[in-house]
């Protein structure tokens, strides 16, 4: 639901990426984003395509990399667990689990023209 | 020609760094700062009617409510006669650092012991946005249904305290308390898991002493 503040937020620092190195016109955003960010990748992406019109990031593409949470045993380590399901107790030793990573929310790379030429 | 930057920072820097600014700020003062998110109609207003009532006299509260319409919420702090600012967000399903900032210059609360943020009533968006809080406090409500902490699991990982509300339709609703507390203790085996009933006063007394400890310990 907040995907449309999250990409006005990402047009304001790529914009200050854009000028700071004296590009004319961003191509590709590529963000991260995790599994407990609260932040649903499709959406982000439609709001990406909105906030840019009439701006310099217009028609970029926005590439979502996608992070899962770790389950972690203090013992054993890393479980092994797909997307959106939870082990209750370490498959192994019976121990609680912690709940590592998976909130990322980051800007990684802009990929911008120099001298308004598309290469 | 085209290069591409490097960059690595997060989405939310400018949040970051308001609410970096928040926390120097409630550190300085001394003030213990929690941020309640729930849905809508769970009863982060209702817990806090009953919170700051019983603190009332030992300790100076102060209740900061976002909502998208409306100053009801902010009415019915200020009717126990106790001190509470509106944010009225404008659709916005969040609250943020910025708005915090903002909301307290206009509040003038004076010193605080206890400042109670009452989020947007949303169990997603809230959770991305720190407001310089010591922590946040997520409420389940009875009648939400008992399979919610792994559909919204973001913010059981993040809060490290967990209110089951209206316990006292435990006869009545279908909701299996053990499974919830399971399911929080599988996200976050330090969260701190209450069961509580503002209408009755069940579980009142230990959350409200678990508000007091933490308190204590930002001042030690």
């Amino acid at each position: 639901m907040h995907e449309a503040s999250l990409a006005l937020e990402l047009l304001k620092i790529t914009q200050g990426v854009l000028a700071e190195h004296g590009g004319s016109r961003i191509l590709r955003v590529k963000v991260a984003v995790g599994e407990l960010s609260a932040v649903e990748p499709e959406l982000l992406r439609y709001a990406w395509e909105a906030v840019t019109l009439e701006s310099p990031a217009q028609g970029s593409v926005l590439e979502v990399e996608f992070f899962p949470a770790r389950q972690v045993c203090p013992t054993c380590g890393p479980v092994q667990r797909s997307p959106g399901s939870w082990l209750p107790l370490c498959v192994s030793c019976g121990a609680p689990l912690r709940v590592e990573g998976g909130d990322e929310l980051d800007l990684l790379e802009v990929e911008f023209d120099v001298n308004g030429e598309k290469s | 020609m085209s290069q591409t930057a490097d960059v690595r920072m997060q989405i939310l820097e400018a949040n970051r760094k308001a609410a970096e600014a928040l926390r120097r700020r409630f550190s300085q003062e001394k003030t213990l700062v929690v941020n309640l998110i729930s849905s809508p109609g769970a009863g982060k207003t209702t817990l806090l009617e009953a919170t700051v009532a019983r603190l009332a006299g030992k300790l100076r509260t102060a209740v900061l409510v976002g909502d998208i319409a409306t100053e009801r919420d902010a009415d019915r702090i200020r009717r126990l006669g106790l001190p509470a600012y509106q944010i009225l967000t404008g659709g916005a399903c969040h609250l943020d650092a910025r708005q915090v900032e903002g909301a307290l210059a206009r509040a003038g609360f004076g010193a605080l012991d206890m400042l109670f943020i009452e989020n947007v009533g949303n169990l997603i968006c809230p959770t991305s946005y720190d407001l310089g809080e010591d922590f946040k406090v997520v409420l389940l409500s009875l009648t939400e249904g008992d399979d919610k902490p792994f559909k919204y699991p973001a913010i059981f990982t993040k809060a490290s305290v967990a209110v089951l509300t209206k316990v006292d339709l435990q006869n009545i609703v279908d909701f299996d308390v053990e499974a919830v507390e399971t399911q929080i203790r599988t996200l976050n085996p330090q969260a701190q898991v209450f069961r509580v009933s503002a209408k009755t006063g069940e579980g009142m007394e230990a959350w409200c002493r678990t508000l007091e400890l933490a308190l204590a310990a930002k001042r030690a």
